[in-house]
C-alpha cells in the first residue's frame, strides 16, 4: 500500500539553526500516528511539513506515492487539515468559520451550510452555529477549529496537541472523532500530544523525536556523547557502551527500554555493557513495571509483569544492568 | 465667554435658516474631501496591503519615505501643487489651479501616505496565525489576502476616517491651490480663516460648529461599524 507520506533524508532549519533532519519516516495511510516528543524536539516543525505549510530545505516529501513540489502546494494542502496547538479564528460567527474552506472550494452555499452544522454537531457544538467566534473559551475554539478542519473531509488531519485547552469530556468527544475518522473515512491522523497514555491509547504507530531527529524509543535512554575506537565504542562521559556493529558517525545513543536487562547475580565475566548501578524509580507503566536504575547514566527499562527479577527489585536495590549492543542505536 | 457664547447663538441662527452660503462653503469642503479620501483609500489600501505582505529590498527605505511623508506640512503641499498647477508650471495647461479638482489632488496627496501607513500597521498588526490559517483551509493568494482585508476591515476603516478628518481639516491646500473663491472653492476652514480676520466670529463659528458636527458624525459611524451595528 502507497504510504500517505514518505520522508527520506529531510533536513529543515530555522536561520541556520537545525531543527529537524528525518533519515526515512513513512505514515500508513488510515493510520493514527502519535508523535511524541519533548519540547523544542521538532514536533511543530515536522507537522508543518506534513501540512505542506514548509518545504523542506533538503530531501524529499512523497505525499500518497507523488513528490511535491511548489506548484502543487495549494492541491496537496487542500486534501490535509492541521488543527493548530492554538487555533485562529475569524472575526465573524462560528458557522462563518465553519464553513470558509467549503466556501473556498466553491462548495454550493446551501451544502456547505448543512455540512458545517453536521461538523459542528459532530464536534458537540450544536446550537453554536450564530455565536460570535472570538467570544468562545479555549476549549470551545479548539472544537470550532476541529469541526472547519473535519468538514473538509481531508485524506490527512494532523493535530498538534488537541487536547491542551480541553476539559475532560471534550478530548474523550475529540479522540472518539478520532477513532471514527481513521475507521470510517480512511483518514490518516497524525496527533501531537504530551499526554503519552493518550497517544499509546489511541495510536497505532508512535513516533519519537528529539532533538529534531526520529529516534527508535521514547526520551529515556537518549544519551549524548562521542564515538571513540574508530566507532566501536560510544563515550557519554560516564559510561562506555561497546556498539555491535561499529558506527561511523553520531553524537547520540537511544537503547529500547524493553531490550534492557536487569540482573541480581553476576553476569558471566567478559560479558560487553554490563554496569552497577541501584534502582532509584519503580512504577507502573500500561501493563508494564518502569524500572529506572542508576548506573553512572540514569537507565530506564520496562520489564514486563511476570518478570522472574521483579520480585527481588525494591527502591535501592543494588543491580547490575546488561544493555545488549544490538538494543543500542547510534543517532 | 460672551464673545463665544454670542458666536454660538448667532451659528445655531445661521445653520437654522439655512443660509445657502454656509451650505455651499460646507458642501464643497465635504465634496473634495471625500474625493480625495475615496481616491486615497481605492489607491492606498491595496498599496498598503501590498507592502505589509511582501518582502522586498527596499521596503525599509520605502517604509521611511511614507512615514516622512506624513508628516508633511500642508502648505509645503500646496505650495508644491501651486507650483506645479500654475499657468507656467508643468500641469499649467490641465488649468486645475483654483478648482475644486486642484484641492482634491493636493488633498489626495496629503491622504494617501495616511491611508498607505496606516493600512500597513494595520495588516502588520494582526495576528501571524491569520495567514498560516488561511493557507491551511486552502485559501489562494487572492483568496488569502480577501481575508486579511476584511479580519483588517476595523483598522482600515479607522485608516480612511483618519486621512479624511486631516483633509477636511486642513487649511494650507485649500487656501493655495484653492484660492478661497466665493461660491467656488470657498471651504470651511478658508472660510474660517477668512470670515476671522474680518472680525465675522458668528460665521467663522458656525462653519467651526459644522466641522466638528461633521467629524463627530464621521466617528460615531465608525464606532457603530466597530460594533456591528452598521
Amino acid at each position: 500500500m502507497t504510504p500517505a507520506y514518505t520522508l527520506r533524508n529531510v533536513s529543515f532549519a530555522y536561520s541556520g539553526e537545525p531543527a529537524l533532519r528525518v533519515h526515512d519516516l513513512r505514515i500508513s495511510p488510515g493510520e493514527i500516528v502519535g508523535l511524541v516528543g519533548p519540547n523544542g524536539s521538532g514536533k511543530t516543525t515536522l507537522m508543518h511539513l506534513l501540512a505542506f505549510l514548509e518545504q523542506p530545505q533538503r530531501g524529499e516529501v512523497k505525499f500518497f506515492g507523488d513528490n511535491v513540489h511548489g506548484g502543487d502546494l495549494l492541491t496537496v494542502r487542500r486534501k490535509v487539515a492541521l488543527l493548530l496547538q492554538n487555533p485562529y479564528l475569524f472575526h465573524e460567527s462560528v458557522l462563518a468559520n465553519v464553513m470558509w474552506g467549503l466556501r473556498l472550494r466553491r462548495a454550493p452555499s446551501d451544502k456547505a451550510r448543512a455540512a458545517a452544522l453536521e461538523a459542528l454537531d459532530m464536534v458537540g457544538l450544536d446550537g453554536f452555529a450564530h455565536r460570535y467566534a472570538r467570544s468562545l473559551s479555549g476549549g470551545e475554539s479548539q472544537r470550532v477549529a476541529l469541526a472547519r478542519a473535519l468538514v473538509l473531509d481531508p485524506a490527512v488531519l494532523l493535530l498538534d496537541e488537541p487536547f491542551n485547552h480541553m476539559d475532560r469530556e471534550s478530548a474523550r468527544k475529540t479522540e472518539e472523532i478520532v477513532v471514527q475518522m481513521s475507521r470510517e473515512r480512511g483518514t490518516t491522523v497524525v496527533l501531537t500530544t504530551h499526554a503519552i497514555d493518550k497517544v499509546h491509547s489511541l495510536a497505532r504507530t508512535v513516533i519519537y523525536l528529539w532533538q529534531g531527529r526520529v529516534v527508535p524509543t521514547g526520551p529515556e535512554n537518549l544519551f549524548k556523547g562521542n564515538l571513540r575506537a574508530h566507532g566501536s565504542l560510544f563515550d557519554t562521559g560516564r559510561i562506555l557502551l561497546e556498539l555491535e556493529n561499529g558506527s561511523t558517525q553520531g553524537d547520540f545513543v537511544a537503547i529500547d527500554p524493553l531490550k534492557l536487562e536487569i540482573l541480581v547475580t553476576a553476569p558471566d565475566p567478559g560479558d560487553p555493557n554490563v554496569y552497577s548501578g541501584k534502582v532509584v524509580g519503580l512504577s507502573d507503566e500500561n501493563g508494564r513495571v518502569r524500572v529506572v536504575v542508576d548506573a553512572g547514566e540514569r537507565f530506564t527499562a520496562l520489564l514486563g509483569p511476570s518478570d522472574s527479577v521483579l520480585p527481588q527489585l525494591g527502591l535501592g536495590t543494588e543491580v547490575r544492568l546488561r544493555v545488549r549492543s544490538h538494543a543500542i542505536t547510534v543517532l | 465667554m460672551e464673545f463665544f457664547l454670542k458666536g454660538f447663538v448667532n451659528a445655531a441662527r445661521l445653520i437654522a435658516s439655512l443660509d445657502l452660503e454656509v451650505y455651499l462653503i460646507v458642501w464643497t469642503s465635504l465634496k473634495v474631501s471625500l474625493v480625495a479620501t475615496l481616491l486615497a483609500s481605492l489607491l492606498g489600501v491595496p498599496l498598503g496591503t501590498l507592502i505589509a505582505l511582501k518582502r522586498f529590498r527596499v521596503k525599509s527605505l520605502l517604509l521611511i519615505v511614507l512615514n516622512t511623508m506624513m508628516a508633511f506640512p500642508t502648505v509645503v503641499i500646496g505650495l508644491l501643487f501651486y507650483g506645479l498647477l500654475s499657468r507656467r508650471g508643468p500641469l499649467g495647461d490641465l488649468d486645475l489651479l483654483y478648482t475644486p479638482a486642484g484641492m482634491a489632488l493636493g488633498l489626495f496627496v496629503l491622504a494617501f501616505p495616511t491611508v498607505v501607513n496606516l493600512t500597513l500597521a494595520a495588516i502588520q498588526g494582526l495576528d501571524p496565525r491569520l495567514i498560516v490559517t488561511c493557507k491551511l483551509l486552502g485559501a489562494t493568494p487572492v483568496q488569502q489576502t480577501w481575508k486579511i482585508l476584511t479580519e483588517a476591515r476595523f483598522a482600515i476603516t479607522a485608516a480612511i476616517v483618519v486621512a479624511f478628518g486631516r483633509v477636511i481639516s486642513e487649511v494650507g491646500i485649500a487656501m493655495m491651490i484653492g484660492g478661497n473663491i466665493r461660491g467656488f472653492t470657498r471651504t470651511m476652514t478658508t472660510a474660517i480663516a477668512l470670515e476671522t480676520s474680518k472680525g465675522e466670529f458668528e460665521l467663522g463659528i458656525a462653519l467651526g460648529t459644522v466641522l466638528l458636527t461633521v467629524a463627530f458624525g464621521v466617528n460615531g459611524m465608525l464606532f457603530l461599524l466597530q460594533r456591528g451595528k452598521l
